[in-house]
């Protein structure tokens, strides 16, 4: 019987913790069907008196919706197939390789995740500028391409394959690039998927720098697009809860289809068995 | 450390080693070390890009940093802030995680999706949603509640009010690392423990909890690293205020660099958070005892 | 792998494209049929249309601008059609951004050679301008307030229009309270009066606030009401501030007795006074002009009405407000040459075109600095307009304010409110915040060239 207890009560607490979760989300997608008025209203209520697809309409008429979500889907696929092939390959080195000042060098590649964003970005922007690299998505991919956090988890799970693995590969002949393309990558296809989660979702995300860097509105991205409705003197929150609605889509669908694979990969890189 | 070099290395071991090293200083030095080094030549100068100024102060930056009242303030709040969203991120974690994990519960996977939904999700967008919720006359949290509490603009609630928000934004995280993390725990320990007659919290106290800890220490420092630079709930839903009463140390330097143009300053404040943001990962890896990352 | 993402991104791609509808561009096709002008108009500065610009040859150049596009492609499009072999591409920025990225643009080389300027952040941008070609004496003829942006005997931008606060008050709630147009308030202590008429209480509980100021006190309040008792902002020296004189105490303090003495309202009821009254919670608020436009369009509901801000006595003060300006478009001085003839060419269209400057001013809801236009009908046809014109010159400007006199007075005024923190000390600290943030600021006040500057 307190087994049946337990359940019940296990199962009641994450239902709760479940919908407090899921409730602002609601929230946020009722009201992109609402107008401002309403969203802003006196009198709340949960489901749009006046159902009106205008914000997503407006959304689409303010940027030109469906060539930024183009291009972000493209730029951040971009990114993150890089990502993870740099990360694997330097995991791969600073892991299996030994050579003077391999600590040094992977220590600080984990020191540099804790450097504030704003310490480097006004730097980098007049590197870019003087590179001639403006309005090019070059400015976008090439700083991005490699990600400490993706070599700090490959490292890990790398140097948890056997060294004698890659032993007998070379002395069957093959070199360091096919052992490293053909052993190494296969193997380590969860922990990629989990940097491919995580990159994914911060490239997709990021705001401020491909604003900066980039000027024609046709090559500009969709989290720009999202910044659009916070105006001068007021918020279109009705045209941002549309398009938040939308842009989330596209990493829910990548994390849900790669759940499995993003758990058990960061099962392999964080944790040391 | 004294690594062992292996006696032979092949020609193409030297290759890709070559090549692969070489690729990650020419990348880290232009895209990061350089940028630091400019920054940290500025954090000595008054320099406004804006302007054209560029005068060296010496120190006086940070004398202003530690002399300034308001970076105590919000140096307080960000650690009260980083500390108890932490806790709850931690605790709420690895709470739900076991619960998951557990024979008793149905649609895991659902669950796991549902947590993780929020953190997918832009913070500016949720910062909005959010502000709406605490709004004191037309809010839900009011309203389901029967609360009258002005939640953003009292300066007792309003520090807890963004930490409650970043911690329903966050917590799907520890839970996703959790969940992995208890899925790699070896199942023959676990055997070997219900076969001795241990109950279910002796099993979790004195054998899941100390296997996890590498987990736990993961979680802690990507957080220490990611509240240390928390300024977006700031900025949509409180502003800094009432008063000076919400800042965090992040905002002041976003507020410095990209509002007042001084950028000498806002490096200084940044190199000093850099700093504490460093202390505080050590002393993270200390308190666990683990020396090697 | 390699499949399944494409799988995925055609996926999310169908997703999207089912959720919006999937219509893209198409915006700009509507303003094909705009007749351009043959004959030259204007009033002292004449545009002439039959003059070609940059020899017929063809040109490109960037307008960047924040907010709305229908507007400024509106004045493109006349632009172009007299000048056919001009394109001009618009960008659209962040309000926000703008202001980190314009700068950075204008350093490089690729910078747009025509920009909207908003006079809160003329530091981040002057060094960045090429002068106007246009005599000054041309443009202190056509337009007012034409002096303050003077600098060094050039001209780099004027206002177009003047933007500053009135009372708007919603009528059905004038009406139930049993008020007439009669009561009209004139002074502050009238204007509490009716206040107090329009607050409904339930005990202690504010259902219906009479007047509401709530997140823009600072804006609205502290930074005007100054004037009306004789005492501009800065100092004599033009650059050290004024905020913690006894005036602003004496302001504060009336801010704070409305709410806690008189009852007509509360620091806890509506946190945003602009939304509080499209609410109808509230029955006055002190709005800026673009206010108007935010209740044509947001709160179609409400049926308002607007007057003019009171005084302390019933005579005329030194000034009524404090307003602030509308400018005109910025030139790169980084651009080409022949961009820049273009870009002086547009400047010199937009001041000239009446109908650019009344487009301009209705949309933003601004009082026209063009003189011809102080009677024009299409802009008397607004309230929040009409009822500015009887002593717009009764209206000051300080210049152009850092941002951190607003940021700190809206500090020293949640202190006061929310933290309990004395007036004089929240003051006191305003004064020091922005002495302490204007240490590097060029910023000098033009309240000495008010045109009543004397009567102080």
């Amino acid at each position: 019987m307190p087994k049946k207890l337990n359940s019940v009560i296990l199962n009641v607490i994450l239902l709760v913790m479940g919908v407090i979760t899921v409730y602002p989300f609601i929230w946020m997608i009722l009201s992109s069907f609402k107008q401002n008025q309403e969203i802003m209203a006196l009198d709340q209520k949960l489901l749009p008196e006046q159902f009106t697809i205008q914000n997503y309409i407006n959304m689409n008429e303010r940027f030109d919706f469906m060539r930024f979500f183009f291009n972000s889907v493209i730029v951040t696929i971009v990114v993150t197939i890089l990502v993870i092939y740099t990360s694997t390959i330097c995991g791969f080195v600073l892991s299996k390789y030994k050579f003077r000042g391999r600590n040094l060098l992977f220590g600080f590649i984990l020191s540099t995740m804790m450097i504030p964003w704003c310490v480097t970005i006004i730097p980098k922007y007049t590197m870019i500028q003087s590179f001639g690299w403006l309005d090019s998505y070059k400015a976008l991919i090439i700083p991005a391409m490699f990600s400490g956090f993706g070599i700090f988890m490959m490292k890990q799970h790398i140097s948890k394959i056997p060294d004698e693995v890659i032993e007998a590969a070379r002395i069957d002949g093959a070199s360091e690039f096919r052992i490293f393309h053909q052993i190494i990558f296969p193997m380590s296809k969860n922990s990629i998927a989990s940097i491919a989660i995580f990159q994914f979702l911060w490239t997709w995300e990021d705001y401020l720098w491909p604003y900066l860097v980039i000027n024609t509105k046709e090559k500009q991205l969709l989290a720009v697009g999202l910044k659009m409705f916070n105006g001068q003197y007021s918020t279109d929150y009705g045209a941002l809860f549309a398009a938040t609605a939308v842009s989330i889509v596209p990493v829910l669908i990548i994390y849900l289809f790669f759940q499995k694979q993003f758990i058990a990969g960061i099962a392999s890189s964080a944790v040391k068995g | 450390m004294g690594a062992k070099y292996r006696k032979y290395q092949s020609k193409s071991e030297i290759i890709l080693r070559n090549i692969v090293v070489a690729a990650m200083i020419i990348y880290f030095t232009v895209f990061l070390i350089i940028p630091i080094i400019i920054a940290f030549a500025g954090s000595f100068h008054n320099w406004n890009p804006l302007s054209g100024t560029y005068d060296f102060l010496g120190l006086e930056n940070y004398k202003d940093v530690f002399s300034s009242g308001l970076f105590g303030t919000s140096m307080i709040n960000t650690i009260i802030f980083s500390v108890v969203v932490i806790i709850f991120r931690v605790g709420l974690g690895l709470g739900i995680a076991c619960a998951l994990n557990s024979v008793l519960v149905k649609h895991k996977t659902f669950f796991r999706a549902v947590y993780y939904m929020p953190v997918v999700t832009p913070m500016v967008a949720v910062a909005f949603v959010w502000k709406f919720m605490y709004n004191p006359q037309i809010g839900t949290i009011n309203q389901i509640f029967g609360l009258d509490v002005n939640w953003l603009m009292n300066p007792k609630t309003a520090l807890i009010a963004v930490m409650i928000m970043t911690i329903w934004k966050d917590f799907g995280y520890a839970v996703v690392m959790y969940i992995a993390g208890l899925y790699s725990l070896p199942s023959d320990v676990m055997e070997a423990a219900k076969i001795d007659g241990a109950t279910s919290w002796q099993t979790f106290r004195y054998i899941t909890l100390p296997l996890l800890k590498p987990m736990t220490l993961f979680v802690v420092i990507t957080s220490i690293i990611s509240y240390i630079q928390a300024y977006v709930q700031i900025l949509i839903m409180t502003e800094g205020g009432p008063g000076t009463s919400t800042y965090l140390a992040s905002y002041i330097i976003y507020d410095e660099a990209f509002v007042k143009y001084n950028f000498g300053y806002a490096s200084a404040l940044s190199f000093v958070l850099f700093v504490i943001t460093a202390v505080l990962t050590w002393m993270s890896f200390r308190v666990s005892g683990d020396e090697e990352a | 792998m390699r499949k399944r993402f494409l799988a995925l991104t055609m996926s999310a791609l169908m997703a999207a494209s089912t959720i919006t509808g999937c219509s893209g561009g198409g915006d700009k096709a509507a303003n094909k049929d705009v007749v351009a002008p043959t004959e030259p108009f204007g009033d002292t500065i004449v545009y002439d249309p039959s003059v070609e610009v940059n020899n017929g040859e063809d040109i490109t150049i960037e307008l960047w601008e924040w907010g709305s596009d229908d507007l400024f492609q509106q004045i493109i499009d006349v632009y172009t059609a007299m000048h056919p072999n001009v394109t001009i591409n618009l960008v659209n920025n962040p309000w926000e951004d703008y202001w980190t990225k314009l700068p950075l643009a204008l350093d490089g080389e690729n910078g747009p050679a025509l920009f909207n300027i908003h006079n809160s952040y003329h530091e981040n941008i002057i060094n960045y301008l090429a002068p106007l070609d246009i005599p000054i004496e041309d443009l202190e003829a056509d337009f007012n307030g034409v002096s303050a942006h003077v600098i060094d005997d050039k001209m780099y931008y004027i206002d177009y229009g003047m933007m500053t606060g009135s009372v708007y008050y919603n009528k059905d709630m004038w009406e139930a309270a049993g008020l007439t147009e009669e009561d009209i308030p004139k002074t502050w202590d009238e204007l509490i009066e009716v206040a107090k008429k329009l607050t409904i209480k339930d005990g202690d509980t504010i259902i219906q606030a009479g007047l509401n100021f709530n997140d823009d006190f600072h804006q609205n309040y502290l930074l005007g009401l100054n004037y009306q008792l004789g005492e501009n902002l800065f100092k004599e020296d033009g650059k050290t501030p004024n905020v913690n004189s006894e005036v602003m105490q004496q302001i504060m303090q009336m801010l704070v007795d409305m709410y806690h003495e008189d009852g007509i309202g509360s620091e806890n009821f509506g946190e945003k006074s602009s939304d509080s009254f499209g609410q109808g919670q509230s029955a006055m608020v002190i709005q800026w002009g673009h206010y108007y436009n935010t209740l044509k369009t947001t709160w179609t509901n409400i049926d308002f009405g607007v007057f003019e801000i009171p005084t302390f006595t019933e005579e005329t003060p030194y000034a009524y407000n404090r307003y602030n300006g509308e400018s005109t478009f910025g030139i790169n001085k980084n651009a080409s040459a022949e961009q820049q003839a273009v870009a002086q060419d547009f400047v010199k269209y937009f001041l000239a075109s009446d109908e650019a400057q009344v487009a301009f001013n209705i949309a933003m809801s601004t009082f026209p600095a063009k003189k011809s236009l102080a009677t024009n009908e299409e802009i008397l046809a607004n309230p929040s307009m009409a009822i500015l014109a009887d002593h717009i010159d009764r209206y000051i400007w300080p210049g152009p304010m850092p941002a951190t006199v607003e940021n700190s007075l809206k500090k020293a005024g949640q202190d006061v409110f929310y933290n309990g923190v004395e007036i004089k000390t929240a003051l006191d600290n305003a004064q020091a915040q922005i002495i302490k943030d204007m240490k590097n600021s060029s910023f000098e006040s033009v309240e000495s060239l008010y045109t009543y500057a004397s009567e102080k």
